[in-house]
């Protein structure tokens, strides 16, 4: 399915779409760009449909669990005084020419962005077209395969809800392997916008052509780093945590850093965990079936450090597992409420963390107040772009960055203007 | 060394408590040999204080160290070099990563008569020759899959006169031709020899909805046969019930229930299961099956939901003795079944966990075996 100027359209008038695609593009760069109210008015419309139950077929017919937990943690961001909030955070003050020694500067819209979009969350596609659409950049996206249909079902909503927004994006589902079709659309891009893992972001950048601005959200590693004796309730948030979000996210704790060099004080710790970890899983775990994937995968962790002779120690608990490991690296966990456990004082962080640092995401830190400024500073240098409480380490937060970055500051262009004296 | 053929000669397939000795010594067996052969097998043996020794009755199978089909797909694990081998195949790969499996000489020495057995016990074999049409994959070289192997084996149970498939192997990949197959069951209706359709229950669904779509109906002659294996792997989502499945077959295909047989197996598990007239997969005499606890592993009573846990002493070229699947099912006592067959049988309620799953964890798509698809 293609999504056009606000129409659905089949695959197969691709080639059409993809010949006048150049021409619309001029045509409607010629034009005074796209105010951004016009885009938070539109979102605002729509939320306000959701919230009076409009959308309830389209959830009911797209909707998981997994995306309908999103909604509820996102749609705060999309209400008005939200996105305005965002824009100002993230522009900098730069949409409004700003004086020069010079002149004046201010930021346009970079262009054409290519969003190419992975499919870790659904409904994401969609949200990387409305940051394009609110720096005023005409919108082209690649579906990721498999893509369920909610982003392409959303955007047609946004385009019906405001006829204003329809020329400024298209939404293709062309399959990676189609080289020519990419091509084509990378060709008319200023910016190339990537989510997903090395391999789609290897294959992106290859097809940038020169003078295009290439822009990754690449997939992260996050950790938890435990300084002194945390409370309980600090134990049991960082629990809740690691069996909900079951290590898929890139903002899930993997491994659970202890600031100490002393194994028997690490392997007390993991006996103290196992329980409370076993406690949530029980909680969360509401299927057989999601017991049953935690445990295969602790097993099956324990058998494949069982024949790499490892000298790590698995404790196995009912639906979770805690492993004790000797080394210091970041690491992938076993997944599903299987977590690791590893000694690295404080002033070894930077170097074990080094390996890593360009993957970095988030450190959800137990420490005592008086020492939490210096740890996060200190977590800061090693490379995290995030520094929350334990059971906090998956929440959105209002005005965040982006792994490090104002992902609209990079959807604009600052030109500077010379006055004329 | 002669346990395995011992119990795979037997004369009855479902006689469980006959076979109770014979099936111990020969898994006593098979564990020795995987211990003695392969370094991984005895690595984990040993973590688990596992000797063969320690299996002296029935309810010491649970103790055999369980490998999940996982550890398969990250590991080829070997009890015997490639050469020695009769045979190397692989699971299909559905969700990007595949199990390797050996069979040695042995093996298939003994899969003869289980296979035999099986088949005229649940009426299979005729002399009479039939026409096969495989809503599967064609044989190809580059095609080293159990299922191709397991279908294109099912067609030998009747003298074949042709064989009509629904996948093609071209340019490197497979294409479906659903609609060749719809013409060719049109034309076999008007034939003297009955027809053999051999495929996955999805195609068999959507060739069902095409032909009934297209208003295309057959009447094939008497004798002809359903036989249906390799479960709905990738269209897990779009599964239907059996007895829709059954209706429909009988309107479009003129085939009646009772010619339709089911099939269950895996490729680190090739046990014959076949489905008895009430549809139901009793244990043969080859295998043992446990359900076992989702939180703790450890082996429920009759009747519990669990993880399924296939028991075999069949391979000695890949450890396969005791496979962990990643379904959940359980166990029912045979004579509940009615149809005469008293060793209990197995119901799969389908795959642990979500199959949709998504991850933004660095390293996480590749470790799930999912690839990096965008």
């Amino acid at each position: 399915m293609i999504l056009a100027k606000g129409s659905v359209l089949q695959d197969t008038e691709l080639t059409r779409i993809l010949g006048e695609l150049g021409e619309d593009i001029i045509a409607l760069r010629s034009l005074p760009p796209l105010a951004p109210h016009v885009v938070i008015d539109a979102c605002a419309r729509l939320l306000s449909r959701l919230d009076r139950g409009e959308l309830d077929e389209l959830i009911y017919r797209y909707a998981t669990p997994q995306t309908l937990k999103a909604l509820e943690q996102y749609r705060g961001l999309l209400r008005p005084e939200n996105l305005e909030y965002k824009l100002t955070i993230e522009t900098g003050g730069l949409l409004s020419a700003g004086s020069r020694p010079f002149g004046c500067a201010a930021a346009v819209p970079l262009g054409t962005l290519l969003h190419i979009t992975a499919g870790n969350m659904d409904g994401l596609p969609a949200f990387s077209v409305v940051e394009g659409l609110l720096t005023g950049n005409i919108n082209l996206l690649k579906l990721p395969s498999g893509d369920s249909g909610l982003s392409l079902a959303l955007l047609k909503l946004l385009a019906d809800e405001e006829p204003r927004l329809a020329p400024y994006f298209y939404v293709f589902s062309i399959p990676s392997s189609d080289k020519r079709s990419l091509q084509a659309l990378a060709d008319l891009a200023d910016g190339i916008v990537t989510w997903g893992g090395d391999e789609a972001i290897q294959a992106m950048r290859s097809m940038a052509p020169a003078g295009c601005k290439f822009m990754e959200w690449g997939h992260r590693l996050s950790f938890a780093y435990c300084a002194g004796s945390p409370e309980n309730q600090e134990l049991e948030a960082l629990a809740g945590h690691i069996i909900a979000a079951g290590g898929l996210l890139c903002s899930s704790c993997q491994v659970i850093y202890l600031d100490t060099a002393s194994l028997d004080a690490a392997y007390a710790f993991c006996r103290r965990f196992l329980p409370i970890l076993e406690r949530a899983a029980s909680i969360e775990h509401q299927t057989p079936g999601q017991a049953a994937q935690a445990t295969l995968h602790g097993y099956e962790h324990f058998l494949e450090l069982t024949v790499a002779e490892s000298t790590a120690q698995v404790l196995r608990g009912r639906g979770c597992s805690v492993t004790l490991c000797p080394d210091q690296a970041l690491e992938l966990s076993p997944l599903h409420g299987n977590v690791l456990v590893k000694c690295l004082p404080r002033q070894e962080l930077v170097r074990a963390l080094f390996p890593q640092r360009g993957r970095l995401q988030t450190a959800g830190l137990l420490c005592p107040l008086e020492e939490r400024e210096e740890l996060s500073a200190l977590l800061a240098r090693a490379g995290v772009t995030r520094v929350t409480t334990a059971g906090h380490m998956s929440e959105p937060f209002l005005g965040e960055s982006h792994d490090g970055e104002y992902p609209l500051r990079r959807y604009l262009r600052v030109v500077d203007r010379e006055a004329v004296l | 060394m002669l346990g395995r053929q011992r119990l795979f000669w037997s004369a009855h397939p479902y006689d469980l408590e006959g076979t109770q000795e014979k099936f111990l010594q020969a898994v006593r067996e098979n564990c020795a040999y995987h211990i003695r052969h392969c370094p991984e097998y005895r690595a984990i043996a040993g973590a688990l204080g596992f000797t063969p020794g320690q299996l002296r009755a029935p309810e010491d199978l649970a103790k055999i160290p369980v490998l999940p089909t996982l550890f398969y797909k990250r590991h080829a694990l070997f009890s015997m070099p490639r050469r020695r081998m009769a045979m190397y195949v692989t699971s299909s790969g559905t969700s990007g990563k595949f199990s390797q499996i050996g069979f040695d000489w042995g093996c298939i020495f003994a899969e003869i008569p289980m296979i035999l057995r099986l088949g005229r016990h649940h009426g299979l074999i005729s002399p009479k020759p039939a026409h096969c049409v495989i809503l599967g994959y064609k044989p190809h070289k580059a095609n080293k899959t159990g299922v191709t192997r397991t279908m294109y084996g099912l067609t030998w149970f009747s003298p074949p006169i042709s064989r009509t498939y629904a996948l093609h192997y071209v340019d490197g990949g497979y294409v479906p031709d659903l609609d060749g197959v719809a013409r060719a069951l049109e034309r076999l209706s008007s034939s003297p020899f009955p027809t053999r359709i051999v495929g996955f229950p999805s195609y068999l669904w959507f060739g069902l909805q095409r032909m009934e779509e297209l208003g295309l109906q057959a009447s094939l002659p008497k004798g002809s046969k359903i036989m249906l294996a390799g479960g709905w792997k990738q269209h897990y989502s779009q599964q239907v019930e059996k007895p829709v499945l059954y209706r429909l077959a009988g309107k479009v295909l003129g085939i009646p229930e009772d010619q339709i047989h089911e099939f269950f197996g895996a490729v680190e598990h090739p046990i014959f299961y076949n489905a008895c007239k009430r549809h139901h997969f009793h244990i043969p005499i080859y295998a043992r099956i446990i359900i076992r606890d989702v939180n703790t592993l450890e082996p429920l009573p009759m009747g519990r939901i669990g993880l399924v846990n296939l028991i075999s002493p069949l391979m000695n070229a890949t450890p396969t003795t005791s496979v962990m699947t990643d379904d959940l099912g359980y166990l029912t006592p045979g004579e509940e079944c009615g149809c005469g067959i008293t060793s209990p049988y197995l119901t799969i309620l389908g795959r642990v966990g979500l199959s949709d799953i998504q991850t933004c964890a660095a390293g996480a798509a590749q470790l799930l075996g999912k690839g990096e698809g965008f």
